[in-house]
């Protein structure tokens, strides 16, 4: 579904993100993994359009994504939930929420995904009116979550959902992806510094250290691996 | 007899300051969209505002709107001209000019690129201005109608000792700049067209993984921005008459308006408007008229000491 092939990208001046090749296919879980700064979120911007690769090659369901806009991207169904949650301060939860189904499939499957959305959220509900600006931190990663879903992915792409949040929400979080996942099947690509949690949910995963791959594998592997569980499991 | 007399002249310059006011307050919508949305500031906004004059103005005259509708519902249909127009030259200055310094474009530059925005719009004015010069000329032009020239009588009320004089060319601009100002509330508030707006306004980056075309957003904020405040002008312009420089006394306004309106605050601004017509007008009960503008910037300055964040700004930080 989707192929990030040998990109590379930074900003003005810095390179970030050398030669990095990942791959997810439809429906399923991948995670990423890595240190702080190691050009996850370069990754997604990547992804999403708003930081331009210098060179390689991203395919989404066939298409060639770096020919597409940044804006038309999501409107092929892909919801980039940013790191640092990111939701509009100043429109209402709802508001957010519509947003989120700019897209038009979003628009099209409104009413069933605003029920569902509620349904995983319940807290959204009954804050439906507030300035978003107003929500907790943890209600603002569940906006966020929820606005991603409004626009029909078919990919979804979570930047570290558990930030800044207490680990008794954080947890609360990761439950709920799970149970989004197993009642959507969605494709999820998710970054994560809970790194156990997140191998554990995933089918495979990535190690990304100082913007390239170091270790690809499978869930097994990955927390088989003395590297990772060294460096990121603490065993 | 001396303080009914006082009662009157207050009431007076009370009604005259709504009226203006709530020009004034078009005017500054028109500004706070653009300085909402896209966080530029635009400094030929008054010369739009003069462009949706002279365009009211040529409208009226050249264009056959007098001749068709007259001279009472002619120049109101004339600025209504001057509103669509000016929305296209918005639109292609925006496309042209303002989006190479502004937008998706900028938005990894240092200061997001600032300094460009300030020359360019900068630059816009000056063209503006001794454009207008050179094609209008520098003798003063106004929109003729007998409205501006008579008045309502209200009263005699308070046991017919008090009687005020409305301008009923005034009256008519004024009710029809609040009549735009709900319209444009409604479309803020409720139409996708509007959340979008906003969305883009509070968080251009997120926006964009939303689907929306941000730089499109701004295009269209640049140009509504610009068609309210000239069609603010096409509706001062029966009263006030106009040159090629009359934007600078206008964007002054604008300015103080929109920033007691709590910058980026787009119905705030209205109110901040409204607060210069009436300190504008009630001033006039105690200073000498040249002194107006004195005035409205001493009570600027205060309301800036006392509440910095605008009179009527709203407190939800953007991120
Ligand atoms: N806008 C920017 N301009 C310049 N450098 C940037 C910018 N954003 C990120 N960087 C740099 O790029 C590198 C990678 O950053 P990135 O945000 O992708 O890391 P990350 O893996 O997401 O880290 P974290 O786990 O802390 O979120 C960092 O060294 C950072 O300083
Ligand atoms: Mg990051």
């Amino acid at each position: 579904m989707l192929k990030v092939d040998n990109i590379r990208a930074g900003y003005s001046s810095v390179p970030v993100l050398k030669e990095v090749s990942i791959e997810v296919g439809a429906g399923e879980f991948v995670a990423v993994v890595g240190p702080n700064g190691a050009g996850k979120t370069t990754l997604f911007k990547t992804i999403s359009g708003t930081v331009r690769p210098r060179n390689g090659r991203i395919e989404f369901d066939g298409i060639d994504l770096l020919a597409v806009k940044p804006s038309r991207r999501p409107h092929l169904g892909i919801a980039h939930v940013p790191e640092g949650r990111q939701v509009f301060p100043s429109l209402t939860v709802m508001e957010n929420l519509e947003m989120g189904a700019y897209t038009e499939a979003g628009r099209r499957d409104w009413n069933a995904n605003i029920e569902r959305i509620l349904g995983f959220f319940p807290v959204l509900s009954e804050r439906r009116n507030q300035f978003a600006g107003t929500l907790s931190g943890g209600e603002q990663q569940m906006l966020a979550i929820g606005r991603g879903l409004a626009s029909s992915p078919k990919l979804l792409m979570l930047d570290e959902p558990s930030m800044g949040l207490s680990p008794a929400i954080a947890d609360f979080i990761f439950e709920r992806l799970i149970e989004i996942r197993r009642q959507t099947k969605l494709t999820i690509l998710l970054v994560e510094q809970r790194v156990a949690e997140a191998l554990e949910s995933a089918d495979h995963g990535y190690v990304l250290e100082a913007g390239q791959v170091v270790l690809k594998g499978t869930n097994e592997t990955l927390r088989a691996d003395d590297r990772v569980r060294a460096a990121y499991l603490g065993m | 007899m001396f303080s009914v007399q006082v009662v009157e002249n207050v009431l007076q310059s009370l009604s005259a300051g709504l009226l203006l006011g709530a020009l004034y307050g078009l005017m500054c919508v028109g500004l706070a969209l653009i300085f909402g949305v896209m966080r530029v500031i635009n400094f030929a906004q008054g010369d739009f505002m003069m462009l949706g004059m002279y365009t009211a103005y040529y409208a009226f005259v050249a264009l056959g709107v007098s001749a068709l509708f007259g001279s009472f519902v002619g120049p109101y249909l004339a600025a209504f001209v001057a509103g669509p127009i000016l929305f296209v030259a918005g639109y292609f200055i925006h496309q042209l000019l303002i989006s190479r310094v502004s937008g998706t474009r900028t938005a990894q530059l240092e200061g997001e690129g600032h300094y460009a925005q300030l020359i360019l719009t900068l630059g816009i004015a000056l063209i503006l201005e001794n454009g207008g010069q050179i094609v209008f000329g520098s003798i003063l032009h106004s929109v003729q109608t007998p409205l501006s020239s008579s008045a309502w009588k209200i009263g005699p009320i308070w046991g017919d000792m008090i009687e005020i004089f409305v301008n009923r060319a005034r009256a008519l601009a004024a009710l029809l700049s609040v009549a735009i100002i709900c319209v444009l509330a409604v479309v803020i508030a409720k139409t996708r067209l509007g959340k979008a707006l906003r969305a883009s306004a509070d968080n251009p980056t997120a926006a964009t993984y939303m689907g929306i075309d941000v730089d499109f957003a701004h295009r269209i904020a640049f140009a509504l921005g610009v068609s309210i405040t000239a069609l603010a002008g096409g509706l001062l312009a029966p009263n006030y008459p106009f040159h090629p420089y009359v934007g600078l006394e206008y964007v002054i306004i604008m300015y103080a308006g929109v920033v007691l309106g709590g910058m980026g605050s787009i119905l705030g601004a209205f109110w901040g408007g409204m607060t210069i017509g009436l300190v504008q007008q009630l001033s006039t009960l105690i200073l000498p008229t040249q002194l107006q503008n004195t005035a409205i910037f001493v009570v600027f300055l205060l309301i800036i000491f006392f509440r910095p964040q605008g009179f009527f700004g709203r407190v939800v930080e953007r991120t």
